[in-house]
């Protein structure tokens, strides 16, 4: 880890998207970023992994570009009173990360679980099944 | 990395004499500490965390209710991955929850047997959740198919919904689309 910087990538991925930064260790400066949108016109193919690994691809490039040599993984998925497993496309970018030449540290979940927050949506009664 | 499993499917994760546990650190390259007591698994990523990411998966699959022998393939195909259905938020007695999961499994378990072949996936109906092996597009649609059947729709109309899905995706296979859905 001598020579070379690193940086975080926080990848959220949920049912409808996956977004992808890549910043530094702070957090605080983002070196590069890409949703699902920036690559495919489809909406319904913005959460697909093979969208997400192109997603990977691009945003490598870009941090490489930057003199990122490796990359801690943040995943992150929609939580809260949501779902807490991540979406489709969350391994299928650490994967392309990898792949794309960016050697991968830590691989942490950063879903926000509530400490007991707001009420989920669907009412009262719940979803009625 | 951390994760609890249920007591009652410790000892399906080590196997006879460990040989589930060894295979599966070998394969990974990782350390695997088990606490029989607590059922608090950790994984230890010596080096590759992609591996480990993957261990972490099969470990969660086995405690789902996954024999290790069906969850193998999600170490060896890249693309599989597992997806867990969350029962318990949508069911709210115990009679329920027994209901519920008869309608998934269905007689002799021929529900879950026909959406397992028609989708090509892996389902596993285990306490209060339902946890799925498969493709994204496959997961996708066993998901809609157990969605309909907690709906309340008919099997039959589930079937007929499978089937429908299972000409499209083979059709899909056929022209070589990288990603169905």
């Amino acid at each position: 880890m001598s020579e070379g910087k690193w940086g975080i990538a926080h990848i959220f991925s949920s049912f409808n998207n996956t977004l992808i930064t890549i910043t530094d260790l702070t957090g605080a400066e983002t070196l590069a970023k890409v949703s699902g949108g920036m690559v495919v016109k489809a909406a319904r193919d913005e959460s697909s992994p093979y969208t997400a690994m192109q997603m990977a691809m691009q945003v490598a490039e870009q941090a490489k570009a930057k003199g990122i040599v490796g990359v801690h993984v943040k995943v992150r998925a929609p939580g809260g009173n949501r779902q807490r497993s991540p979406g489709p496309g969350a391994q299928a970018s650490i994967r392309a990360l990898a792949r794309a030449g960016l050697r991968i540290g830590r691989i942490e979940d950063a879903t926000p679980i509530p400490h007991d927050g707001t009420k989920p949506s669907g009412g009262k009664r719940g979803r009625r099944v | 990395m951390h994760i609890k499993i249920p007591s009652d499917r410790i000892g399906a994760l080590i196997g006879p004499d460990g040989e589930t546990k060894n295979m599966l650190e070998e394969r990974c390259g990782i350390a695997l500490d088990v606490d029989s007591e607590s059922g608090s698994v950790t994984v230890d990523p010596q080096g590759d965390a992609l591996a480990a990411m993957k261990a972490m998966e099969f470990v969660k699959a086995v405690g789902r209710g996954f024999s290790p022998e069906r969850a193998l393939p999600l170490l060896e195909d890249e693309m599989l991955m597992l997806d867990l259905l969350d029962l318990s938020k949508l069911v709210a007695t115990k009679n329920d929850m027994a209901r519920v999961k008869g309608r998934i499994i269905g007689k002799d378990g021929k529900t879950r047997e026909l959406m397992e072949e028609l989708s090509g996936s892996r389902i596993s109906v285990y306490g209060k959740t339902v946890a799925i092996i498969g493709q994204p597009e496959q997961i996708r649609v066993v998901r809609a198919a157990i969605e309909m059947l907690l709906d309340g729709a008919p099997h039959g109309n589930v079937y007929s919904f499978l089937e429908k899905k299972h000409r499209e995706m083979a059709i899909a296979e056929l022209e070589g689309k990288p990603d169905v859905l």
